[in-house]
């Protein structure tokens, strides 16, 4: 028999608890399925140079058109403030992630072991494992699919943009002039939709694997079951001596990148990048933060005072009952 | 605990330690799970909520959702031991009883029209109707709340339709608690009310109030008349008579 920890009994406990008071174990399932995800070789990927914008990026952009936003041409400031995120400009801009970009492509040159590599990364959503962008939306416009991507409910989502602040990332990327929102009270309430990869999510639920590991020239990409990516990546991380990035950061994802070069030097010449753009402070432009937590992680830590607080209640009350009984009160 | 008469200091003693604890935990915690629970919603930053002195923390996913934990840890503890203990000791005069939708009513418009209320026991029709639907709130907002939690736990996945349930339902809840507690407070904008205010504080309410306003609660703690005949007959308490000092 394996060997469970407090920390997993506990974790089951309050889960069965939980499903028995609600009655709803019907609507719950352990995401232990078969999901799929992708490995990225990085020592494979040159980032389409020989091409004015990467392969795995102009397949997306063909790929997911229909889905892009299409936002209202007057477009509220977001009361009380004099701003609004507005991409529908700049729909052509390919160098980030923009609600109409959901993938591209960085490029960096490292030092490493004396030489100088270039090292090419596709970016886009990680669909993580716990995915806190989805668990904490506190609309549940986001979910974490029993296949494995993440999903955003376009029809329900705000735009709050919570779930770029909680994303390691920053990954899903907002455009103002669309959705419920413009319903309600646009000017006060509200500030868009969120956008991002779905990693092609039609396609993979009919068999099929996203357009951007179709497009990849150099089969970068690989695309299979969650799983399976992952030994695939170890294995080359291991035939390369090189590093993984993707397994242990925000708790796990399902997808998984190997490089020759330690991914605490890119995220170093990603800020630099990054601090020299525009504006620095722009989202769409993701770092490589190396075993980054999920920001979940302190509150799942504190659950079992959760359990301890109702028993510790129901003692002292029955103390204190008995007490003032035997007291004659 | 023990509710009784204090002659000498012309007094009732209406609630005891153990209740004010109960009721300031539930209180206080619960003021701390709406504001980080608000939190949760991307609207202090946005609002220039969070550029308030000492309340930058508001815009913090990570310290809100902390506080609304540590909080709920609270109101459990001060929500079980409240039901176990008045459970056990059977003590249910919270409990709405059969006509206290037209008796709130007679109490209210008695209130308006400064004319004599209906006699009431240790609580009046609207507080245990009050009670009543702060406690569904809290049902709803508590259920929901702990089914958030699990969803939080890494091991665990809800379906799509299931997370909007949930969401939704917590956050409608917690829109009728809050209209609940503003309506509760809003009590206190009744003059007649505010005689009960100090019992929250020191547990004493004045005597004289309670023989005028709470009849069936002082025949009760003074072995003096039956309910069924104070009911019938309400004794004509002067005015100045109910006045708190």
């Amino acid at each position: 028999m394996s060997k469970m920890s407090r920390r997993d009994f506990l974790k089951r406990s309050v889960v069965a608890g939980g499903v028995v008071m609600s009655g709803a174990g019907k609507l719950a399932f352990a995401a232990d399925g078969s999901p799929v995800g992708t490995f990225y070789d990085l020592t494979k990927c040159d980032g389409c140079r020989d091409l004015p914008v990467p392969a795995c990026v102009t397949a997306c952009r063909e790929e997911n058109q229909q889905k892009f936003p299409r936002p209202a041409d007057q477009i509220e400031l977001y009361w009380p403030r004099n701003i609004k995120e507005d991409w529908s400009d700049k729909k052509e801009l390919t160098t980030r992630l923009t609600p109409y970009n959901w993938t591209f492509v960085q490029t960096v040159s490292v030092e490493h072991n004396g030489q100088t590599v270039q090292v090419s990364m596709p970016r886009r959503c990680m669909h993580c494992d716990n995915p806190p962008c989805a668990t904490l939306c506190p609309f549940g416009a986001q979910n974490k699919m029993p296949e494995g991507p993440v999903l955003i409910n376009k029809e329900l989502c705000l735009g709050g943009a919570k779930c770029r602040d909680v994303c390691p990332w920053g990954i899903p990327a907002r455009q103002a002039g669309v959705g419920l929102y413009m319903k309600i009270a646009p000017k006060y309430l509200g500030a868009g939709v969120m956008y991002k990869c779905d990693l092609c999510y039609d396609r993979i639920r009919s068999g099929g694997a996203p357009a951007c590991v179709e497009a990849c020239p150099k089969r970068a990409i690989q695309f299979g079951e969650t799983k399976a990516m992952l030994e695939a990546a170890q294995a080359r991380n291991s035939a390369i001596n090189g590093y993984i990035y993707g397994d242990k950061e925000n708790g796990g994802t399902s997808t998984f990148y190997v490089s020759p070069v330690p991914f605490e030097r890119i995220n170093e010449k990603l800020q630099e990048q990054k601090s020299r753009q525009e504006n620095p402070k722009a989202p769409g432009f993701p770092g490589t933060p190396v075993e980054v937590g999920n920001i979940l992680d302190t509150a799942n830590g504190t659950v079992a005072g959760l359990v301890i607080a109702p028993l510790a209640g129901a003692f002292a009350a029955g103390y204190a009952a008995y007490k003032t009984m035997k007291g004659g009160e | 605990m023990a509710q009784k008469i204090l002659p000498d200091e012309n007094k009732v003693q209406r609630h005891g330690f153990r209740g004010r604890f109960t009721h300031w935990t539930v209180a206080l915690s619960t003021l701390a799970l709406i504001v980080s629970g608000f939190g949760q919603m991307p609207m202090y930053k946005r609002y220039y909520i969070a550029d308030l002195p000492g309340l930058g923390w508001t815009a913090d996913y990570s310290t809100t959702l902390i506080v609304h934990y540590l909080a709920a840890m609270v109101l459990l503890f001060a929500v079980t031991f409240h039901l176990v203990f008045h459970v056990i000791r059977k003590d249910y005069d919270l409990i709405p009883k059969r006509g206290d939708f037209r008796t709130s009513y007679l109490i209210i418009k008695a209130m308006v029209t400064e004319q004599e209320a209906p006699p009431s026991g240790k609580y009046l029709a609207e507080q245990r109707l009050a009670y009543a639907f702060l406690a569904f709130s809290f049902l709803i907002v508590g259920l929901t709340g702990l089914l958030k939690v699990l969803k939080n736990l890494p091991s665990v996945n809800f379906s799509a339709q299931a997370m909007v349930w949930i969401s939704d339902l917590h956050t409608l809840s917690a829109f009728l608690l809050v209209f609940g507690i503003v309506a509760h407070l809003a009590a206190f904008l009744f003059r007649e009310n505010r005689p009960l205010l100090p019992a929250m504080f020191t547990g004493k309410v004045n005597l004289n109030y309670v023989k005028h306003r709470h009849r069936l609660w002082y025949a009760r703690l003074s072995g003096k008349g039956s309910a069924v005949s104070l009911q019938e007959a309400p004794a004509q308490v002067p005015e100045e008579n109910i006045r708190v000092s």
